[in-house]
């Protein structure tokens, strides 16, 4: 069974890998001889890998399931006393099995952007199954080559010395047997305990699919570039999947955040590390990406600049993938230092640089044009070309402080300087700012040219609420000046969000004497893009609210306490050390040590909390945190593992406002979902719109 | 007025003859100082920017190094610097301090250097571990045991080393190559269940 599991296995991602060289080496063969032919042969074969895909990670998954311990990969990451939910986790726990299923994601991203897409845009359709075919079949040549998951350990007996050896291969050797059952099963390793957490079951897959996601709009932009069709065409094509791609990096962000805080034990949720800054690339040109198409459908400018923002948002989910699974940067959470390193830097470097020539050679040709010309300083497409500038310059400095400042030291100066939490600190603060302001103005500056005294008005009312909000605050007893103006830009993108939903909700209903609730659905039914967006500036708006409550205001105690003893906390709360057990031993082989406390606030109990430390089989221990959380804040309790000292001690944290960085992922999802929810009306008027312009081909 | 700006969303092009018009009506002259307007606008934003950068890693800057380098150049004491170590997993002790009413866990441990260049991270430690001529180096660091912290673990720490020639950390990652290990299978399941270990 496990033999033919992995023979299966191996025999789809063989295939697969063979399509997709078949696709790409078809496609330009079929773009250079505009042979309708050859195109559909080329999107059949790219068709194709997905199932191949689909068999080829079943049958690893099915392995994992029934614990088929030949397989190296189900050795390394699952043992007998695995339960069932992380036995299908562990697919992507480790490298092999997380390359694979990255494979069948990009492998179902493009069939289905292939078949939304084949009528409307024939004449991208060679370029875009090149580029994404090309980038499929590197990750399924680095798994067949470099991290097959289908590898097995075999017994070969060698008559010439007499003796027994062990080897690993993905062919059965002759003369082979496989080891014994129980020795399997006893050498079997498990899953990295810091994996077993409900966030990493869907944080990684999240992540994946935000990562491949961007491949479409990337290889329709190539296509546009290759074909000549620079129109907004591929814009038009990849919206949704731009979106698509930029909701799934957010939640895997979000949730990754999660994870973090709720088990690395550390009372915080986003650390600067090298590993959360390479994914977080990606999300801040995709985001300026997502911003700059609206110019270029609506106005015809900054075509150029869409390229550029697309290429290097894919190059940045390249370099991620790259820099995070190649062991070049030291992290907590980066992948085996791994083979894989040079070709992924080749495949990364290379796909950039012909992204940029092909671009620079049609911007060479003039035909990436602008149709308009900005004119005014204070206009809706300056402020979103600010935007852009914010977002690309906020990912250039992450980008120099991660990767820059160490590889650049090692290469010049033969030490690595790194920088640690303190530059990020430093130099993002402000950008961010920036980015929050500007969210609140653009909206309400109108195209072409505005005035000063226009917008002023514009912003009156928000302005209105967020003075309040300040004096709200002040007389609360908030008074570090950080927070007061985090606050005030922050909340100036929120208020604006929520006053233009208002303002376009009471103009429908006076205009067509609607219900206020009439009116807010049509609103939102026939503007979907923009409503959803400002949904979306209103979750973020609540992840800036919470990051600076939690940030600036979090309060840190540890002591050691005795039975009985209470412990005073900080914003009123206190903390009653109420038992302790040790050596409790759990259905997985763990053991735990946990204690109760009693959380405590002006005289009244307002419940217990039961921090752990489970120490695994293997000798690694996890610190799992007690919290009871509200929409205020968070009491976050670790139980301190200090070694040789009497009494058990605690490390208590209050969290403000943290819970509002979970919500507004939340509202950030509704958002997205809203913007990108498919418009029956738009989609006739596509269909329509197609319909001309093949009569019009037809007749000219 | 405010009404007025509600409805924005505008079809391409629904305007664009106004804007032709007056884009038509800005001179060369006009429109070279709308550019110089953004030029100026976006040197400016740039000029803030890498200012921002540069002070930022000036601050922020450590230097990664191995034990060997770290205790050859004495100019480095009292410097912020990164290093990494193997641990040594005998010298390691916990205690509670309490100066003034808070409770510190205090950890001091010692290192040993690893070399630049190693084929097997884990080997590298293990070999440093056991080398008694591979050069140590006492901890210091005030927090929580990391789980993490055992014998043949790396130790990846930012801090200065102090006049006393103990290093005092104040962030401390720890690596375990062992657990995480990729490499051939176990030469153990070589042997039959009945021949025991």
């Amino acid at each position: 069974m496990g033999i033919a599991l992995a023979d299966i296995g191996l025999a789809a991602l063989f295939l697969a890998f063979a399509a997709a060289i078949y696709a790409v080496i078809v496609s330009i063969l079929a773009a250079q001889k505009h042979s309708d032919a050859m195109t559909i042969s080329a999107r059949n074969a790219a068709l194709a890998s997905f199932p191949l895909m689909i068999v080829s990670v079943g049958a690893l998954w099915i392995a994992l399931l029934t614990e088929q311990y030949q397989i190296n990969y189900v050795r390394s990451t699952t043992d007998p006393l695995t339960p069932t939910f992380y036995r299908v986790t562990a697919l992507w726990g480790s490298q092999e099995g997380s390359l694979l299923f990255w494979s069948l994601i990009m492998a179902g991203f493009v069939a289905a952007a292939l078949v939304i897409n084949w009528k409307r845009e024939r004449r991208l359709m060679p370029y875009v199954i090149a580029y994404s075919m090309a980038t499929l079949a590197f990750f399924l040549g680095l798994s067949l080559i470099y991290e097959n998951p289908f590898e097995r350990v075999w017994l070969v007996n060698n008559p010439e010395q007499g003796t027994t050896e062990v080897v690993d291969t993905l062919l059965i050797p002759p003369d082979a047997r496989p080891p014994d059952a129980d020795r399997l099963q006893a050498n079997a390793r498990g899953l990295n305990p810091l994996l077993r957490h409900f966030g990493m079951i869907i944080h990684p897959p999240m992540l994946y699919l935000g990562f491949v996601g961007f491949t479409i709009p990337f290889a329709f932009a190539m296509a546009a570039l290759a074909s000549g069709d620079l129109s907004a065409n591929w814009i038009k094509a990849t919206r949704r999947w731009t979106l698509v791609a930029w909701l799934f990096l957010s939640l895997g962000l979000i949730l990754g955040g999660r994870w973090a805080y709720d088990v690395l034990g550390w009372g915080g949720y986003w650390g600067w590390d090298p590993v959360e800054n390479a994914a977080f690339l990606p999300w801040l040109i995709g985001t300026a990406f997502l911003h700059s198409v609206m110019i270029q459908e609506k106005r015809g400018m900054l075509k150029v600049w869409n390229m550029v923002l697309i290429i290097f948002t894919f190059s940045a989910v390249m370099f991620g993938t790259f820099a995070t699974r190649s062991g070049l940067i030291e992290s907590v959470h980066s992948f085996a230092r791994s083979e894989i390193g040079l070709p992924m830097f080749v495949f990364w470097s290379g796909i950039t640089l012909v992204s940029v020539v092909m671009l620079i050679w049609r911007w060479s040709q003039g035909r990436l044009r602008e149709e308009h010309h900005n004119t005014r300083l204070l206009s809706r497409e300056s402020m979103f070309v600010l935007n852009n500038v914010i977002f690309v310059l906020l990912a250039l400095a992450i980008f120099w402080g991660s990767f820059g400042a160490p590889i650049l030291s090692e290469l010049l100066a033969d030490t690595e300087i790194t920088l640690g939490t303190a530059y990020f600190m430093q130099v993002t603060p402000p950008l961010f700012l920036a980015m929050y302001i500007l969210m609140g103005v653009a909206p309400v500056t109108a195209w072409g040219a505005t005035h000063v005294a226009r917008l002023g008005r514009a912003l009156l009312i928000p302005a209105i609420g967020v003075i309040a909000l300040l004096a709200f605050l002040i007389i609360t007893g908030t008074t570090q000046p950080a927070a007061l103006i985090g606050y005030s830009a922050v909340s100036l993108a929120g208020f604006v969000a929520v006053y233009e939903i208002f303002r376009g909700t009471t103009a429908r209903m006076r205009a067509r004497n609607e219900s206020a609730l009439q009116a807010a659905i049509a609103l939102f039914t026939r503007s979907r893009r923009r409503y959803g967006g400002y949904i979306v500036h209103l979750g973020i708006t609540l992840i800036g609210i919470g990051v600076i409550g939690s940030t600036v205001f979090q309060e840190q105690r540890e002591r050691t306490l005795d039975i009985g003893e209470v412990m005073p906390v900080a914003y009123g709360y206190e903390m009653r050390f109420d038992g302790y057990a040790s050596g409790l031993f759990a259905d997985d082989g763990r053991v735990m040590d946990i204690a109760e406390v009693t959380v405590i606030r002006a005289g009244r109990e307002l419940g217990t909390l039961r921090p752990r430390i489970d120490r695994f089989p293997d000798g690694m221990n996890m610190t799992i945190a007690g919290a009871r959380s509200t929409l205020e804040n968070d009491f976050y309790v670790l139980l301190w593992p200090t070694g040789d000292t009497t009494g058990i001690t605690f490390r208590v944290y209050v969290n403000p406002l943290v819970n509002l960085i979970w919500w507004g992922g939340l509202v950030l999802i509704a958002g997205t979902m809203i913007s990108a929810w498919p418009n029956e009306a738009a989609a006739v008027r596509v269909r329509e719109r197609a319909a001309i312009g093949a009569q019009m081909r037809a007749t000219s | 007025m405010a009404q007025a700006a509600w409805e924005k969303p505008i079809a391409a092009g629904a305007n664009s003859a106004a804007d032709k018009a007056r884009e038509a009506l800005m001179s060369r002259a006009g429109r070279g100082a709308i550019r110089r307007k953004f030029l100026l606008a976006g040197g400016l934003i740039l000029g803030v920017v890498a200012a921002l950068i540069i002070t930022g890693t000036l601050t922020g800057a450590q230097y990664f190094m191995t034990v060997d380098a770290l205790l050859a150049d004495p100019t480095l004491v009292g410097q912020s610097v990164r290093i990494s170590g193997a641990v040594i997993g005998e010298t390691i002790r916990v205690a509670s301090i309490n100066p003034d009413g808070e409770e510190i866990t205090t950890i001091t441990f010692t290192i040993a250097h690893i070399p630049d260049q190693f084929a097997s991270l884990e080997q590298a430690l293990h070999d440093a571990v056991y080398n008694p001529d591979a050069t140590r180096l006492d901890v210091y660091y005030e927090g929580p045991r990391p789980d993490l912290l055992q014998n043949e673990a790396q130790a990846i720490m930012t801090g200065t080393l102090g006049e006393d020639g103990v290093f005092y950390a104040s962030e401390l990652l720890l690596k375990c190559p062992s657990r995480f290990q990729e490499g051939g299978s176990d030469p153990e399941l070589g042997q039959t269940s009945a021949g025991g270990l």
